[in-house]
């Protein structure tokens, strides 16, 4: 009897299915009352499903729900919500018009009239009392990424929760910005509330929850387990499962963040001074534009057969010097060199047959257009080589996109299926065999395994490696720092548009961590 | 001086109403094209109503109900039937303009302008000049004053947002952004019958075929003019009647000497400088994926 | 079955749900929807002389709705192709006047070469402000149509006004006999091998060219093109152009062949039925040649509305509304239906 009032959660069986895509499968857990809890897995192992799944968002196609032995109608937000189960989305579930108060407000129960200044001051105070520091008059789209969490999760606090979910809080983090959210975590365990949250890497498990639970391919192969006393390399072994492809102990360690928080990294031998970099930023600064905060002055330089590491919150300025790096922001100041062509006010296109390629942030958005054929998503580059009014042959080009694709083990089954049918993973490595030809010199991969499964996150490592070896200079950027600490020859951090600190090897986490936050050492 | 205010305000009102419907689409994340079908549907059922019934209360009603079926129509062709909204809402204004000219025709049997014997309540005496405006004229303002406190003042208004921005947010509280679109468009529908009644029945008494004359697509225009925003949008449509206004008034001043062509032409010119301007000052369409498709998550 | 046939079923049943819509309001309206539709068949494609009809409307509408293709394709709502029919037509009008008295073969080519010119214009203004301020296109192209039908108005009870004319339309002067393309049947073999080269053109400029490949990825996603170093300026402008050329060339062929004169407010619908076409075939230029024959049917049988259903003749613009409104639908409910051929469709 009182084993089942320590439960709060239950699943019974669960599957949810997108079309032919089975995402989570007979899925059966419960989860203890009053304690924090911790479900693992590798990107698509169906994490995210799960946490919408019992939070009332997606509807299940088999299997059942308890929320405190109660069955929960499936797919029904606002019961779940009236049941006290609050899901905080990994990308923050907020209008960017809309002020903080109004993102409060739009989920509160009550839906008279106000005045804003009047609901400005009520939010403001229940804000004050969650600790977040913001203004309940700002913008959402004015607001840095580790605010918009304590407002997503503020959001979420609005109506009582007593079970929150938490999707993959940590991802856009830093080290002590990841801190102060276990904190805040420990802070909603005191008072009562059951915490679930959805993380990655081990190291994080291990500081924040009680038990752990594993998710592979859409079911569960593990737990819910006491943390105390488990063994991290096993629990290394349930995430990646048998992979198809042989890994690599340290590309296991930085897949799973395990413990070791100075990476040992043996950095390919590159002789510093006497060879001519392949990038070369002078004193670059970017006028102010929409799309995020300028750049103040950069010098950054990478030479042949080196990968270059970019650290940062997200909005510090990474996607700004990739897009002047693209010529899709304007330089004001300072100079831009590739291979020692000066290119500061050539065209992207110039750039291009310089040499640049790049794997941009938004894989669905800016590298690949979903509705359109695969050869037609591979052939643009080679196209916009050519004048406008060229005539070109379709059945070549498919032809070639097809021996292109089957070189780098993509799985499709025509080339003019349409790009948006492709699985993320294989839609990457599409955009790998578009942008890493023989004629790239300088490669800008921005986030380049985000939301890719380990199969082939490790494939496009093995890439950047490949590519490092012929000699191409590499620019990676990304917020998983245990990617950047194992691949990368030297590391950068950006904080407000700048270049706030330089590493090389063997890295510390705290000490990148510390700079990504602007505490100097 | 003050027919010149008259002449305004009877220009204005129906456009009037009719952005207001377009502000609240657009909030729901709908591009409404269909606002000039709708508008000269009310205006028609307004006319017919009254000569077929003999009341003008009546007829409103039946304007606003033949508005709200259409609109329904329009919500499920771009909602559940996923059409694009921009090519649908062209042809529910096609629909609008040939139903008219149709029911015109069939009840009358021919495409002359149909005289209504009564037309909407007016003012009276106690305002003086402008006693022989319409009732709708003097309520135009509530109307606006409660849509801005309905979208900009209340929970309803921010789902309705959510609903149009960030469809996803919306699920996430619960909101279920197609049943927001539905009740947006139903407003919606409303608002354009009452503008329609006012543009046939609000001064004279006539329906003739197309007298909307782009109307509804200048309504479209002030909504994207004024941001969306209900205030905005409200003073960018009297920005275009008074410019339409202005070339009514400078024909009767200036005759001869302005050609009448440039004249009519002023309001769809002030609607292109309104749609540059709106897009110099705060950046226009930018490369868009998917244009003209409902955003659902 | 491949994807194209399947659109082309999708097409077919949205046409008949917009047929039994239509026949419903009709009904309502107290004629008879039986007779609609057989004035329908029977005017497009039945009598003697359908086809010649047919074509008559359709070549016309053909060369506009493969304008509209290119620049749909594109990503740009280019939805001015009325107004550019018009400035068109009153361009070559203009010329026509100009050089009355010259031969011909000096008159014909300058009047086509105004008519694109001129439609070419009328698209590019709207595409400049939406290139360089990103002012939105729908509302600029059709405030467009709205000025060149004030436009026409003016130009032909002013300066090209027909002094001999009494009829309710204002119009203008007729031609000259010996710079007519066709006579008012409208079917000629110049109007045929117009059509045919645009035709011929435009599929080449689709299918065989890198304008082709990129404006097709640039209308489905614009951002990814521009990521991969495309200059949109070139691709926009370029396809605001070539869509208002071919709709000038369509005026021009309207003015000098079956028309014969400008008259104000002739084929009010052109535009119109030419982006139905562009839609209807799935923005394919070989589809909208099939689509604008049948929609060609379709505008002669409205001459028989009146003879065999009572309806006014302007019920072919309740019908093809309703084919507007239903045209561009990607239901599931449609789509799980046609997969029973097996064929994978679109979701969003």
């Amino acid at each position: 009897m009182s084993e089942e009032k320590q439960i709060v959660l239950e699943c019974r069986d669960v599957s949810v299915r997108y079309g032919d895509v089975v995402a989570l499968s007979g899925v059966s857990i419960s989860f203890a009352r009053g304690r924090i809890h911790a479900v693992v897995g590798q990107n698509g192992a169906g994490k995210t499903t799960f946490a919408r799944a019992i939070s009332g968002l997606v509807s299940p196609d088999t299997g059942e729900i308890r929320i405190d032995g109660r069955a929960l109608p499936s797919g029904n937000v606002n019961q779940a919500r009236q049941a006290g189960v609050e899901l905080v989305h990994q990308s923050f579930a907020l209008p960017p018009s809309f002020t903080v108060a109004e993102a409060m407000q739009f989920g509160a129960a009550d839906g008279r009239i106000y005045s804003r200044r009047g609901l400005e001051k009520r939010w403001q105070t229940y804000l004050d009392s969650l600790n977040v520091n913001v203004k309940a008059g700002q913008r959402i789209r004015d607001l840095p990424v580790e605010t918009l969490q304590s407002v997503e999760i503020a959001r979420a606090l609005v109506s009582d929760a007593r079970l929150l979910i938490l999707d993959e809080p940590t991802a856009v983090l830093s080290p002590e910005g990841a801190q102060k959210l276990f904190e805040r975590i420990r802070h909603l365990k005191d008072v009562g509330v059951t915490v679930i949250v959805i993380l990655h890497k081990i190291r994080e498990v291990l500081a924040i929850a009680d038990t752990v639970a594993v998710l592979r391919g859409g079911m569960l192969v593990e737990g819910p387990v006491e943390c105390s006393g488990i063994n991290a390399e096993k629990l290394a072994e349930l995430i990646i499962g048998p992979a198809a492809r042989p890994l690599e102990e340290d590309q296991k360690a930085a897949l799973t963040g395990s413990l070791d928080t100075a990476h040992a990294h043996l950095a390919q031998s590159v002789d510093q001074a006497a060879v001519e970099p392949v990038l070369k930023l002078t004193a670059v600064s970017t006028r102010p534009d929409s799309d995020g905060p300028p750049l103040e002055d950069i010098d950054l330089v990478i030479r042949p057969g080196e990968i270059l590491g970019l650290a940062g919150v997200e909005g510090n300025g990474q996607r700004t010097l990739v897009r002047a790096i693209s010529a899709l922001a304007e330089t004001s100041e300072g100079k831009i060199t590739i291979e020692g062509l000066d290119v500061t006010r050539a065209s992207l296109q110039t750039r291009r047959a310089a040499g640049l390629r790049v794997i941009p942030f938004e894989r669905n958005v800016e590298g690949l257009s979903l509705t359109s054929a695969l050869w037609e998503n591979w052939s643009a580059r080679e196209l916009l080589k050519r004048p406008l009014l060229s005539m070109v042959r379709p059945s070549e080009l498919r032809q070639r996109c097809g021996t292109a694709l089957d070189a780098w083990e993509v799985h499709y089954s025509n080339v003019t299926q349409h790009a948006g049918s492709l699985s993320g993973g294989n839609a990457q490595k599409v955009i790998l065999s578009r942008e890493m030809d023989e004629q790239a010199r300088l490669i800008i991969a921005a986030q380049p395994t985000r939301g890719l499964d380990i199969g082939a996150t490790a494939f496009v490592w093995d890439s950047l490696n490949r590519a490092r070896a012929r000699g191409c200079a590499i620019l990676l950027i990304s917020s998983d720092l245990d990617e950047i600490m194992d691949i990368c020859d030297r590391v950068v951090v950006m904080l407000s548009g700048r270049v706030v600190g330089t590493f090389t090897p063997p890295y510390d986490l705290a000490d990148i961590g510390a700079a990504m936050t602007g505490v100097s050492k | 001086m003050d027919d010149v205010i008259i002449a305004i305000l009877r220009s204005a009102t129906p456009l009037v109403y009719v952005t207001l419907a377009g502000v609240i689409a657009q909030r729901a994340g709908i591009w409404h094209l269909g606002l000039e079908g709708l508008m000269i549907a009310g205006a028609c059922a307004t006319i017919l109503g009254t000569v077929l019934t003999g009341s003008i209360f009546s007829a409103l009603l039946i304007a606003m109900v033949i508005c709200i079926v259409a609109s329904i129509l329009f919500w499920f062709v771009v909602e559940k039937l996923k059409a694009n909204q921009i090519i649908a809402g062209l042809g529910l204004t096609g629909l609008g303009l040939g139903g008219t000219t149709l029911a015109v025709e069939s009840i009358f049997g021919s495409q002359a302008a149909v005289t209504a014997p009564s037309g909407l309540p007016r003012l009276g005496a106690m305002f003086g000049a402008y006693g022989t405006l319409s009732i709708l004229v003097l309520l135009m303002p509530l109307f606006v004053f409660a849509v801005w406190v309905l979208l900009c003042r209340t929970r309803f208004g921010l789902r309705l947002s959510a609903a149009g921005e960030h469809p996803f947010a919306a699920r996430s509280v619960g909101v279920n952004p197609g049943r927001m679109r539905l009740i947006a468009l139903m407003i919606g529908g409303v608002l354009c019958a009452l503008g329609g009644a006012e543009l046939a029945s609000g001064s004279l008494q006539f329906f003739s075929q197309n007298m909307t004359a782009g109307r509804g697509f200048m309504a479209f225009a002030a909504v994207i003019f004024g941001a969306g925003h209900p205030i905005g949008a409200t003073f960018a449509a009297l920005f275009f009647a008074i410019v339409g206004a202005i070339g009514i008034r400078a024909q009767l001043v200036f005759g001869e000497r302005v050609p009448h062509d440039l004249l009519l032409a002023l309001p769809y010119l002030a609607t292109v400088f309104g749609i540059w301007l709106s897009a110099r000052l705060r950046g226009g369409v930018k490369a868009v994926t998917g244009f003209g498709e409902l955003r659902d998550s | 079955m491949t994807e194209s046939i399947v659109s082309v079923f999708r097409a077919l049943i949205f046409i008949v749900i917009a047929l039994a819509l239509c026949g419903l309001i009709f009904s309502v309206a107290g004629y008879s929807a039986p007779d609609m539709f057989r004035a329908i068949i029977d005017g497009a494609f039945l009598r003697t002389g359908a086809l010649q009809q047919a074509l008559r409307w359709g070549l016309p509408l053909f060369i506009t709705a493969a304008g509209v293709v290119i620049s749909f394709r594109a990503g740009y709502f280019n939805i001015g192709a009325q107004g550019q029919f018009y400035i068109g037509a009153i361009c070559a009008a203009f010329a026509a006047d100009w050089l009355n008295g010259l031969p011909a073969f000096i008159v014909i080519p300058a009047c086509f070469l105004a008519g694109m010119t001129g439609g070419a214009l009328w698209a590019m203004w709207p595409g400049i402000l939406r290139l360089r301020s990103g002012a939105d296109e729908v509302i600029t192209t059709l405030m467009g149509n709205f000025l060149a039908v004030i436009v026409l108005i003016y130009v032909t009870s002013g300066p090209l006004k027909d002094p001999s004319g009494s009829g309710q339309q204002a119009s203008s002067r007729p031609l000259d006999a010996a710079y007519r393309i066709s006579t008012s049947y409208g079917v000629s073999p110049t109007i045929i091998a117009i059509a045919v080269l645009v035709g011929i053109f435009m599929w080449l400029l689709v299918n065989r060219t890198a304008f082709g490949v990129l404006s097709g990825l640039a209308g489905r996603n614009a951002t990814m093109v521009t990521w991969q170093g495309a200059r949109l300026w070139n691709i926009g402008l370029a396809s605001f152009i070539i869509s208002g050329a071919l709709a000038g060339l369509a005026g021009t062929v309207e003015l000098m062949g079956p028309n014969g004169r400008l008259a104000s407010g002739f084929l009010p619908a052109h535009g119109f039925t030419a982006i139905l076409i562009a839609l209807v075939a799935n923005l394919s230029i070989v589809g909208t040649a099939i689509v604008a024959l049948f929609f060609g049917g379709l505008a002669s049988a409205a001459l028989y509305l009146p003879v065999i259903a009572g309806l006014p003749s302007s019920a072919i613009d309740i019908i093809n509304a309703a084919i507007a409104l239903f045209i561009t639908a990607k239901s599931n409910i449609v789509d799980r239906f046609l997969r029973n051929w097996r064929k994978r469709v679109w979701t969003t």
